[in-house]
């Protein structure tokens, strides 16, 4: 059959003498082979199943035949329960098939166990196969969470850096930028950078500004008050607001981020501007010969507590 | 909520349709285990795609990252475990581990005369997808940049270039110039995990789909009748076997993962001309069968395109349409003889290769003590530390010289160099000679310092 067929459910099945063997019902479907391979024909008595092979032509009024009303009779019968009707997808091509007239004979299990029986096993398959997906999927997810987190949480070591100044030589009451040379370490990847901190040497132990703003709030780690000196206050370079380097400016005596104009004193207090806290003092330490070292720690930006990035 | 979920996407896009359609897939005569091939395939690529995610996530492709990015990977813990190990190791064996089940499908299809008519295209499909998946084990071969990548890249690399005429063009394209570097790892890299993972997508798809218009070819015995009264649907009981398959798998990738971690040998060093390459085990019988062939230009030309016309022609050309492999004696007789013989080439080949000694980590550690304290680095260098009068020990793991040799080095240096000033180690125990030996096995192929701990 290679032009498009139409079958009408219920038009006339016609015998080899033209006589009405009875009525299309529906038709056969082998889904292994993807071809209609019978017809169901309603006679008086029952359901019939004939084979195509027997079948001469179709048309949209009959459907000829050369089978006689004896073969009908010993023609297998169509039994529904064995049988289920196929979705619209599976329709061989070229078949107009008028919608549940399509029918397929059902797997072997269902046929033999009952839909029941075969109901509440499959269930248990479908259950055993969401176990195994949910294992695997869970003993790949759980390492690869944490080979993500592994970077994010890997440590930040302290170092004590010596500055190569000394105190006595720092002007008094005045905020010297200090720079030197670091490494930043991304991962596998050691970079060479410039850094900076602030360093205020105090007249004396009594000097209103001898104790920073961040001391006297208690916002300082242990190991920030540890390692201070009255002599002197190191300040990290950077905003706590957002993140950028305020500047001194000498006539006002007074340090102002150039990017949103917060305002800090000399001892980083915070008197103007969005800064949420002061500015940050970092941790120091003070040779008898008069040498500085620090620690360079950040900080999170933006919030009011001094919490070290880890 | 589970239900309220699929009636939204059911009446916006039918998803009950859908899935009915993936999942109720007739399969003629029933569901098989030896059907589950094709499957695993596709989960060990899967797999791949994930683990090569996150390994991109710390690579770095470029010669003087690249290495150090690796040994970082190797040595990420989180909470103790060693999750970087653990997913290079899934993403190492998952590309062995997919060469045997691609080679397994491709088995079992033809056994099964699955690639006869009408299923010709697909098979041609499944043939590009082997070739893509040799591409894929040879292209993140190189990525490490260690030793044993840098000089398997030079002689594989080296291979296209005999090809007459077209070879040496092809070589410096895929080199990106006319040795290897730079431009090299780059080019690996972008074919690794971006040309190769795209056509992997687009050609896997095809092949579903192919699948889907043709059919899944059922048994290759009994009658159409027969397969349609014991036909099942795919689902669930195909795709439990297919679970079942791929927990199978996914256990033995772990147990590989955990149990043989890849290793890293010493960063690659393009003057070190002492060290002899060994290719992948899955290209060990190519190079055998090389070794064999004369003039070379014949096999090296002549191999892969014999190999390619076999699988390209053989569904045009075997055009009978009996399926039974007891019934095509001849068909199933030759691809015995070739599996034989790749067997029996990949074990000459693996015989031919220089011994490494397997390390015993925990006498690798005991052994870095004796080097430290019994006098050794007085005279010996390693990673830049320790004497110049001996030899640099640095990679002499890689050298490959046996437990044996070794400990007779250490008592009596004499006995392999007449001339040499070693002193006669005699007062080292059994025990301290074993533990030394494993770490000079060790070196140069792992151990390496750990850059999550390094001070800034
Ligand atoms: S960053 Fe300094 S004020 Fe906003």
């Amino acid at each position: 059959m290679g032009e498009e067929v139409t079958y009408r459910v219920g038009i006339p099945v016609l015998g080899l003498r033209g006589e009405t063997l009875g009525r299309l019902e529906k038709i056969l479907f082998s889904e292994s082979r993807h071809l209609v391979t019978g017809l169901v024909v309603r006679s008086l008595e029952s359901l019939h199943m004939i084979p195509l092979e027997k079948v001469t032509s179709v048309s949209g009024t009959e459907i000829r035949t050369t089978l006689t009303e004896q073969d009908i009779r010993q023609s297998s019968v169509f039994d529904p329960t064995q049988y289920e009707e196929v979705p619209p997808w599976f329709f061989p091509p070229g078949h107009h098939i008028e919608l549940g007239a399509l029918v397929t004979i059902k797997p072997l299990d269902i046929r033999e166990q009952g839909e029941e029986a075969c109901r509440s096993r499959r269930a248990f398959m479908a259950k055993s196969v969401a176990l195994l997906a949910t294992a695997i999927g869970v003993s790949l997810v759980v390492p690869i969470g944490g080979y993500i987190m592994a970077a994010a949480t890997t440590p930040v070591t302290d170092n004590w850096r010596n500055l190569g100044v000394k105190l006595q030589d720092l002007p008094l009451d005045e905020p010297v930028q200090e720079s030197f040379r670091a490494v930043s370490v991304s991962g596998w990847m050691r970079v060479p950078e410039e850094r900076s901190v602030w360093l205020i040497r105090h007249s004396g132990a009594a000097d209103p500004w001898s104790e920073s703003e961040d001391q006297k709030k208690n916002l300082d780690s242990p190991l920030e008050k540890n390692d201070s000196d009255p002599r002197l206050t190191v300040l990290s370079p950077i905003c706590p607001h957002l993140g950028c380097e305020p500047q001194w400016h000498k006539g006002q005596k007074l340090f102002i981020c150039p990017c949103h104009h917060s305002i800090y004193q000399l001892n980083g207090n915070r008197i103007g501007g969005p800064a949420p806290r002061p500015m940050d003092q970092l941790p120091v330490r003070i040779a008898p010969d008069g040498s500085i070292s620090v620690i360079y720690e950040q900080f999170a930006i933006g919030i009011a507590a001094k919490v070290r990035l880890a | 909520m589970g239900q309220k979920i699929i009636e939204y996407l059911d009446e916006r896009v039918r998803i009950r349709a859908l899935m009915s359609f993936l999942l109720n897939e007739p399969m003629p005569g029933g569901s098989r285990w030896a059907y589950i091939p094709g499957s695993m395939v596709l989960f060990v690529l899967i797999q791949q795609f994930i683990t090569g995610m996150m390994l991109a996530f710390y690579y770095g492709g470029t010669p003087d990252h690249a290495w150090d990015s690796v040994n970082y990977i190797d040595h990420l813990t989180y909470q103790g475990v060693p999750v970087g190990r653990l997913i290079r190791g899934i993403h190492y064996w998952g590309s062995s581990i997919m060469v045997i089940a691609v080679g397994i499908h491709l088995l079992q299809v033809f056994l099964w005369g699955a690639y006869k008519r009408p299923r010709e295209i697909m098979w041609l499909v499944g043939t590009v997808l082997l070739a893509l998946t040799m591409t894929a084990a040879f292209s993140g071969y190189l990525l490490p940049w260690d030793e044993r990548a840098y000089w398997g890249t030079i002689v594989g690399t080296n291979m296209i270039g005999l090809v007459p005429l077209v070879g040496e063009a092809i070589k410096d394209a895929i080199r990106g110039g006319v040795g290897l570097g730079a431009l090299t790892l780059s080019h690996f890299f972008t074919i690794h995990t971006m040309i190769l993972p795209t056509l992997f997508i687009i050609l896997v798809m095809l092949h579903m789909v192919i699948f889907r218009r043709v059919g899944p070819a059922g048994p290759f015995s009994g009658t159409p009748e027969q397969n349609e009264a014991t036909k099942d649907t795919f689902y669930p009981r195909q795709v439990l076997m297919d679970s079942l398959g791929m927990m199978g798998v996914f256990i033995l990738i772990l147990l590989l993962a955990v149990l043989r971690p890849p290793g890293l040998e010493s960063v690659a060093n393009p003057s070190n001309a002492a060290y002899s390459p060994t290719p992948a085990w899955y290209f060990d019988w190519i190079f055998q069968l090389l070794k064999m062939i004369r003039p070379e230009i014949v096999g090296v030309v002549g191999l892969p395109v014999l190999i390619a016309v076999v699988l390209i022609f053989l569904p045009f050309l075997d055009k009978k349409p009996v399926r039974s492999p007891f019934r095509r004696p001849f068909s199933v007789l030759s691809a015995l003889t070739v599996l034989v013989s790749m067997l029996v080439l990949s074990l000459m080949a693996e015989n031919g290769y220089k011994k490494l000694v397997d390390v015993d980590r925990a006498a690798m550690v005991q052994g870095q003590v004796v080097f430290n304290q019994s006098g050794c680095i007085g005279c010996h260098t390693v990673f830049e530390k320790g004497g110049k009068i001996g030899p640099d020990l640095s990679e002499e793991g890689l050298v490959g010289h046996s437990v044996h040799w070794l400990t007779v080095q250490f008592v009596n240096s004499k006995a392999h160099f007449p001339g040499s000033i070693m002193p006669d180690f005699t007062y080292l125990t059994k025990q301290q000679q074993y533990d030394l030996a494993m770490y000079i096995s060790s070196l140069g192929r792992m151990g390496w310092p750990d850059p999550t701990k390094a001070q800034p």
